[in-house]
């Protein structure tokens, strides 16, 4: 089975500024996959090159099997999109937008788009300009899935949405998945990513940072260790550990942060009287997090 | 298959039929006064005997006779100014404009060739164009009615050079909006460049200097080499076309390499 997306050594540059650098990744069919990174950090970017609106400076992708550049009209018949900063028809009307697009896509799945103006509260019968945001965000969202596309593209999709659409819309993405089609979704937010992505992408300044499983992710992010002794333990008495990243401690407790086995850790502890102890996994935003902390902060590229 | 040339239509449908109204009542007006000034001897004189102040309304030949009437009042400036205002208008507001606020990312999601976004929005310069000729020629025909009669055949090919030379410069528009993305850059270049024209035809008649140029104007192959006493000729709309034949390929070729905006 061929990949959804894959590129390769993908490069945009505009000018002196920072576009996408490099890109190698792969997104598979019948996947979620999300596409995290701050403001400005080159998703837009990465997701315009691919739908050919604009053309990489080098490196190639393949969408659907087919090449972005050459291919790229047969792309855009299978494939749904939701841009970022969404411009509709403002004097059309939801239904005519629907039957326009259907027009120039050669038909849409009645039934589905059906569904899903009920499911969503879509209005459908007043002009787009007369709707709030979050309503227009809606109308976007049906004609990036009223035709059923092997691969919806969505650029920061839920913005505007309140939070029962969210939900709602998260469990749209898990069905498309489940029927073996793909989602592309791009966020700022780790929060909504690990909620319904299998696997993620983080990128920063143009670069492609880590790409793996949400499970993974957060298998390998660091553990939280708290230990609570009968009497003070000094803190240094971990800190010089294999795997310890962190260590802290604050009277009779120590709080460890561990990225290596935690056996060496509890035998050292059990030669004191132990009276509790506490472990969870960090969150993932606290592991998203680290990603940019080593990122220099700089000003905000013009180009998303 | 015409989505984007119904739907640019439909978003100009207004300003298309109020700029057929507003011209369609001026010719009228035009036509009607014809019988009070026909045989105003001073008006003919304060024209023929100033070639310079002729030259500049485009005026050749009597103005009291048909041709000069209409020529001088309709055909050689007011709707040129108008067809052109509206077909410069679109072509700046057809990819640049729609870029600059945002409709061309949707249009371009949509599975459209990039060479067939730029073909449908000529198409729909050229209905637009071709409406509000069509409206300005019946509402010259009028004249008959107000002993002004005019050879239908040559009103109507110059009517046609016209046209012609608005989809020219509409084009024109175009190619420098899919070129550099910017709207006001598209209207404003090609605007001088109209304007340039314009004024290389009308006053070649009178400055020599600018006679051999005048083979560069548009305006001179549509309607600044009397075409209302002679009709177009064949070179006439070879010229014109030509012209927006290249102005079109010109736009498929800079619009295929431009990366859109966000």
């Amino acid at each position: 089975m061929t990949d959804a997306i894959e590129t390769e050594e993908l490069t945009k540059r505009y000018g002196s500024d920072r576009g996408i650098e490099g890109l190698t990744m792969s997104v598979r069919q019948g996947e979620v996959f999300g596409f995290l990174g701050p403001n400005g950090s080159g998703k837009s970017t990465t997701i315009r090159t691919l739908l050919d609106l604009q053309r990489p400076t080098s490196g190639r992708a393949m969408v659907l099997g087919l090449d972005s550049r050459r291919d790229s009209v047969a792309i855009r018949r299978r494939v749904g999109y939701l841009p970022g900063d969404l411009t509709l028809f403002d004097r059309m009307t939801g239904s005519r937008l629907v039957s326009w697009c259907s027009r120039a896509r050669g038909g849409h799945d009645r039934t589905l788009t059906a569904e899903l103006v009920e499911r969503f509260g879509i209005t459908m019968d007043r002009p787009v300009r007369d709707l709030s945001k979050g309503n227009r965000q809606k109308v976007g969202l049906l004609l990036a899935f009223m035709h059923r596309p092997d691969l919806v593209v969505l650029d920061e999709p839920t913005a505007g949405l309140d939070p029962l659409v969210q939900v709602e819309f998260e469990h749209l993405l898990r069905e498309t998945a489940t029927e073996g089609r793909t989602v592309l979704l791009s966020s700022h937010s780790l929060d909504e990513v690990q909620r319904v992505a299998d696997r993620v992408a983080i990128i920063r300044e143009g670069r492609l940072a880590v790409i793996d499983t949400v499970e993974h992710l957060r298998a390998s992010a660091p553990r939280l260790l708290t230990l609570q002794f009968a009497q003070p333990v000094a803190a240094e008495t971990f800190r010089a550990m294999g795997g310890v990243a962190e260590a802290t401690s604050d009277g009779a407790e120590v709080h460890l942060r561990l990225t290596g086995p935690i056996d060496p850790v509890l035998r050292a502890a059990l030669d004191h009287e132990l009276v509790d102890l506490v472990a969870r996994h960090a969150d993932l935003d606290e592991l998203f997090l680290a990603y940019f902390a080593e990122a220099p902060t700089s000003e905000e590229p013009p180009h998303g | 298959m015409v989505e984007i040339l119904t739907r640019d239509l439909a978003e100009r449908r207004r300003s298309l039929i109020a700029y057929s109204a507003g011209l369609a009542l001026y010719v009228v007006f035009v036509v009607a006064v014809y019988p009070a000034f026909k045989d105003s001897t001073s008006l003919d004189a304060l024209t023929s005997g100033n070639p310079g102040l002729s030259a500049m309304f485009g005026i050749s030949g009597s103005i009291t006779s048909p041709v000069g009437w209409i020529s001088a009042n309709i055909y050689a400036n007011f709707f040129p100014l108008v067809i052109l205002l509206l077909t410069i208008g679109y072509g700046a507001q057809s990819l640049a404009g729609q870029e600059e606020d945002g409709h061309l990312e949707l249009v371009l999601s949509l599975p459209f060739s990039r060479r067939a976004v730029v073909i449908q929005k000529a198409g729909a310069m050229t209905i637009q164009a071709t409406v509000l000729g069509a409206v300005v020629l019946l509402a010259t025909l009028c004249g008959r009615f107000f002993e002004l009669t005019i050879p239908t055949a040559h009103l109507a090919t110059a009517t046609l050079g016209v046209v012609l030379l608005a989809i020219d410069f509409g084009l024109i528009a175009m190619a420098i909006g899919a070129g550099t993305g910017a709207r006001a850059l598209a209207v404003g270049v090609t605007t001088a460049v109209a304007a340039a024209s314009y004024l290389i035809s009308s006053l070649a008649p009178v400055v020599h200097a600018l006679d051999p140029l005048r083979y560069t104007s548009l305006f001179y192959w549509a309607i600044g080499d009397n075409q209302l006493d002679n009709g177009l000729t064949w070179l006439s709309v070879v010229v014109l076309v030509g012209a927006g034949l290249l102005a079109a390929v010109t736009t498929m070729i800079l619009f295929d390499r431009h990366d859109l905006r966000a």
